[in-house]
């Protein structure tokens, strides 16, 4: 089996040595060693997770959906939207009346405030004047009128705009200064709340606006000192300022953590229906390849999804973030290895102990190659079983975290597809069986980065889209053929010594 | 041989001989069925009656002696020329197809056709006619699989009819029947002797024997011990032709004063043999023999007190405290360890190591905080079984496919040495292997009886059972038919027992 593992490795550096010397200049940038690194962290990833359900001879199918499944619950778990600090909901607003309704009795707002409305279908977004707030009752569906809201008596709606059911309402602070240069803006009132990444939007008196991020804001006397990022542009004094509060639907840690445990969950699942109710895990994982496709899709409305440059500076540095080597000049450029790599490493070694050093991977082993033998032998063979289904899900969990931040957004009906048979095809080059009861990890890893290099391969030398599938499943072939052969070989030169 | 001199045989083989690597199976052996006759074969487990049989079905070619068919030799090359001389057999595991009607069955592969396509009605008909032969009133189109054993077996005997066979040879033919099954069959097999049929009838269950046969063929140990006509038949003659022969010396048997109950069964029910209990108990340092022709359960025994099938009902109780054994984990904590029956396939991960078998079990004992092996203690026992079952092997790195039977079964003994049993439970421990392999297995019994190790073995064959026994459990179709004592211990006394006899009559 170290044969196996030399023979791809050599396979490997002979792919990396030749296209070194036909396409340098493509092959050698910082950047493809970059991407080299993080898709074989990517992909690899998921390869030894499988490599783990192969050895007690399983097989999952549903890791492509798990991938997907796991981007989009995490972008709906870090979802973020802005809010306005002093905004209210509007029931009902009457143009005409110089009007506005709000669905809650509030004293939030003063007569003399400026107050910008907006959001509403119908109507048209407007800054008022507050005159007078006074409390009011509300009808319900059937117009019994049952509870509280506040009735706005303002100047300043479009009275040829109409009226309108929808909307909200927040309070607009002026702007009393602004140092273009260092991008200090003073406001008035005192946003105790108002904090780093939040967001400000200034509109001018004639109806421009401009949204910020706030760096810092600090409280001085009565008015707020607000450090915004970026170019203010024609923000100026005169201007009034709508400060937003950034909510996150949950931090990320926990939004990490809940993914993984509810991959955990699916990976329990799986095994307890190989285990428990006897079922094929080809079946079980087909199914889950469906069913986790779908459960995506219907979360987020079948729309692309991903968030954006929200996570810049914290998840992102998960596949953005790098060790930087040194830097050569063009067409060269900087080399680095992405964090993603490191972890994936780190993944790797304590696979690797697992396997060979625990007397867990010793049962896998074992009852990959024998689950009679083994439980006759005292192994809790079922428990052992499902242990493999959830190191597998919660791998292409992590994956699937890894690819999301990889793309600014992802498609959940074809985000992942295939993927679980790339992840197979690299524990089976790497030296899996998937008669169960072999597996080396060292092996996957190379085989991971030899379907990535091949990949390369075919995109460097510009051979036809087309046949990339064609060229992996023939090199594929190829190895399993040779282990094979070479199998034969070594049997029967034991069986004459023995 | 014993027909009238002027009634040429229906069936004869003379001389035959056959080998598998390393045994005899069968030498020089006769054997004479006239027409219209029930011939029963009986012997012991391994006497030949199965190869003898397959020889004669065509499955396989005898190495020495003819066959003759109304006096004239015939080559019997495959299956089919078998059938095509009129000679079927009913295995002991039904060859239907239950997912086919009875008639497809009777039919199969030989289907009558009309412009290519099956004709059913023509079939229907046909099969309805060799139904009535066997008195089995079934609709045609019935599924076999909706049939009760017993009738699906009358569809087999209509099947062999429907080819003409004028010899039906039956396996074991009434293990899976009930009472009244087997009486219909008997009424069937006596009306096929009328209209000419005849029937080998191999069985161990030797009531059966005396009602049925015209006449008694015994092999023993591959070759011819008596025949009996059917006046001569009776329980005692049959079960003396069966057995005797000398016992080889490779038993010193001492006597061993056991200590104190390890295991004790009460109304324990095994899941294979729901409807008998089984009651007994092993002390230290005691050897308990396990008798009992094929099919008596005994392996289903171990494996209900293994917790590989965990019993139904009753308890086992280990050191005289009540233990629930619902899994072989359950098991090896209570201090029992299994050697079981099929080696390479329960006993060992033949693809591993001589080291990794030898410690397989004892990972979770010798593991490390986190569940990291122990590597030290893994070499540790490696080496010391290795040394002490005197295993041949290159080095325990060499993968255990490759050791011979007798070195494979040490390496499984040896990973159970490694547990320190209190009551080491052995299945066939002997089986397959070479004569030098067996004398040091059985050694090595005895030195673990003399330290205290308690052992329940099943073997099948006569002498282990009496060399090494100092009790013997005899069992027959699931219940213990009876204890034998040292001073009881007798291969005909167990004969007796294992072939459905009673304690009262036991030869001295």
């Amino acid at each position: 089996m170290n044969v196996k593992v030399l023979g791809i490795a050599l396979l490997l550096v002979g792919l990396w040595a030749f296209l070194a010397i036909e396409v340098p200049e493509r092959f050698l940038t910082g950047s493809n060693i970059f991407n080299l690194f993080l898709r074989t962290a990517m992909y690899g990833v998921l390869g030894i997770g499988v490599a783990f359900v192969i050895i007690t001879a399983g097989i999952d199918l549903s890791i492509g959906s798990i991938v997907c499944l796991s981007g989009c619950l995490l972008s709906l778990f870090l979802s973020v939207h802005y809010d306005p600090f002093e905004g209210q909901e509007v029931f009902a607003i009457d143009p005409d009346q110089q009007v506005i309704v709000l669905s809650e009795e509030t004293d939030m707002y003063k007569p003399g405030d400026l107050l910008r409305y907006f959001g509403g279908t119908k109507a048209r977004s407007a800054v008022v004047a507050l005159s007078s707030v006074e409390s009011t009752s509300l009808p319900d569906d059937s117009g019994t009128l049952t509870r509280k809201g506040s009735l706005l008596r303002v100047e300043g709606l479009d009275a040829n705009s109409s009226r309108d059911l929808r909307g909200t309402v927040a309070k607009l602070h002026s702007v009393k200064s602004i140092d273009a240069e260092t991008g200090a803006v003073l406001m008035a009132g005192k946003q105790i709340l108002l904090k780093e990444r939040d967001q400000i939007t200034f509109i001018s008196p004639k109806g421009a606006m401009e949204r910020l991020v706030v760096a810092s804001a600090e409280i001085s006397g009565d008015d707020t000192r607000v450090q915004v990022l970026g170019d203010p542009g024609s923000l100026d004094e005169g201007w009034f300022a709508m400060p937003l509060s950034r909510n996150q639907t949950m931090p990320v840690p926990m939004a990490l953590a809940l993914v993984l445990a509810i991959a955990l969950a699916l990976g329990l699942l799986h095994g307890l229906l190989v285990t428990k109710i006897r079922l094929q895990p080809f079946v079980v994982t087909l199914c889950g390849l469906l069913v986790y496709r779908g459960i995506s899709r219907w979360l987020v409305n079948d729309q692309d999804t991903g968030y954006g440059n929200e996570y810049e500076s914290s998840l992102s540095l998960l596949t953005n973030g790098k060790i930087t080597l040194w830097t050569m000049e063009e067409p060269f450029g900087t080399y680095a290895i992405p964090y993603a790599f490191f972890l994936f490493l780190l993944v790797a070694v304590l696979a690797a102990v697992f396997l060979n050093k625990t007397i867990y991977g010793r049962y896998m082993l074992a009852l990959g190659r024998n689950v009679e033998a083994a439980r006759f032998s005292g192994i809790d063979t079922d428990r052992m079983t499902v242990v493999g289904y959830v190191i597998c899900t919660v791998m292409a969990a992590l994956g699937g975290v890894f690819f999301l931040n990889y793309s600014d957004s992802i498609s959940p009906s074809s985000h992942g597809n295939f993927f679980e048979l790339y992840a197979i095809a690299a524990a089976v080059l790497g030296g899996c069986s998937l008669r169960g009861g072999e597996g080396s990890i060292l092996g996957v890893v190379i085989g991971t980065a030899l379907m990535v290099t091949l990949k390369m391969f075919i995109n460097l030398m510009k051979i036809s889209d087309t046949l990339e599938f064609a060229i992996i499943g023939i090199v594929i072939l190829l190895g399993v053929v040779a282990d094979e052969l070479l199998k034969r070989a070594v049997a029967k030169k034991r069986a004459s010594q023995g | 041989m014993e027909t009238a001199p002027d009634v040429v045989p229906l069936l004869e083989v003379r001389g035959i001989g056959k080998s598998f690597p390393g045994v005899r199976a069968l030498n020089e052996v006769d054997l004479s069925l006239a027409p219209a006759q029930v011939l029963a074969l009986i012997g012991e487990n391994g006497a030949g009656k199965s190869t003898l049989m397959k020889i004669l079905a065509g499955v396989q070619p005898p190495d020495e002696g003819e066959i003759l068919l109304d006096g004239k030799p015939v080559m019997v090359e495959s299956t089919r020329a078998a059938l095509d001389l009129g000679i079927a057999l009913i295995h002991q595991e039904l060859n239907l197809a239950t997912n086919l009607s009875v008639a497809s069955n009777v039919f199969l592969g030989r289907e009558p056709l009309r412009k290519g396509l099956i004709d059913d009605a023509v079939m229907r008909v046909d099969c309805r006619k060799y139904l009535d032969m066997v008195g089995l009133d079934v609709d045609p189109d019935v599924l076999v699989g909706d049939l009760a054993i017993g009738r699906q077996q009358m569809v087999e005997i209509a099947k062999a009819l429907s080819v003409d066979a004028r010899v039906l040879i039956m396996d074991e033919p009434t293990s899976s029947l009930s009472q009244s099954e087997t009486k219909a069959l008997f009424t069937v097999i006596k009306d096929l002797r009328e209209r000419g049929v005849s029937v080998i009838y191999i069985s161990h269950r030797l009531g059966e024997v005396k009602e049925l046969a015209d006449h008694v063929t015994i092999l023993r140990d591959g070759e011819n011990a008596g025949e009996l006509p059917r006046e001569e038949v009776n329980h005692d003659a049959m079960v003396r032709l069966m057995v005797g022969r000398d016992l080889s010396g490779y038993f010193g048997k001492k006597e061993r004063s056991p200590g104190d109950p390890v295991l004790e069964a009460r109304n324990l029910i095994c899941p294979a043999n729901p409807e008998h209990e089984v009651e007994f108990s092993i002390r230290e340092g005691e050897i308990v023999g396990i008798a009992g022709l094929v099919g008596a359960g005994r392996t289903e025994m171990l494996e209900t007190l293994f917790g590989v099938t965990p019993a139904l009902g009753g308890s086992i109780l280990m050191g005289g405290e009540k233990m629930i054994i619902d899994s072989p984990i359950a098991a090896i904590r209570t201090g029992l360890a299994l050697a079981p029956e099929d080696r390479k396939v329960q006993g060992l991960v033949i693809e591993m190591t001589v080291r990794e078998n030898l410690s397989l079990s004892a990972l979770r004992r010798d593991q490390r905080p986190l569940g990291f092996l122990d590597f030290s203690k893994e070499e540790a026992i490696s080496q010391e079984m290795v040394k002490r079952m005197r295993v041949k092997t290159p080095g325990d790195g060499q993968v255990v496919r490759y050791l011979s039977g007798g070195n494979q079964q040490k390496v499984v003994l040896g990973k159970w040495l490694a547990m320190k049993p209190a009551l080491l439970l052995l299945d066939e421990p002997t089986r397959g292997i070479d004569v030098g392999a067996k004398r040091e297995i059985y050694s090595l019994m005895e030195d673990l009886a003399d330290s205290g190790v308690a052992i329940l073995f099943v073997s099948s064959e006569m002498e282990e059972i009496l060399g090494m026994a100092d009790r013997a459990l005899v069992m027959h179709e699931g219940r213990i038919s009876g204890e034998l004592s040292r001073s009881e211990l007798s291969e005909e006394n167990v004969m007796r027992l294992a072939t459905g006899g009673d304690k009262e009559h036991l030869a001295a």
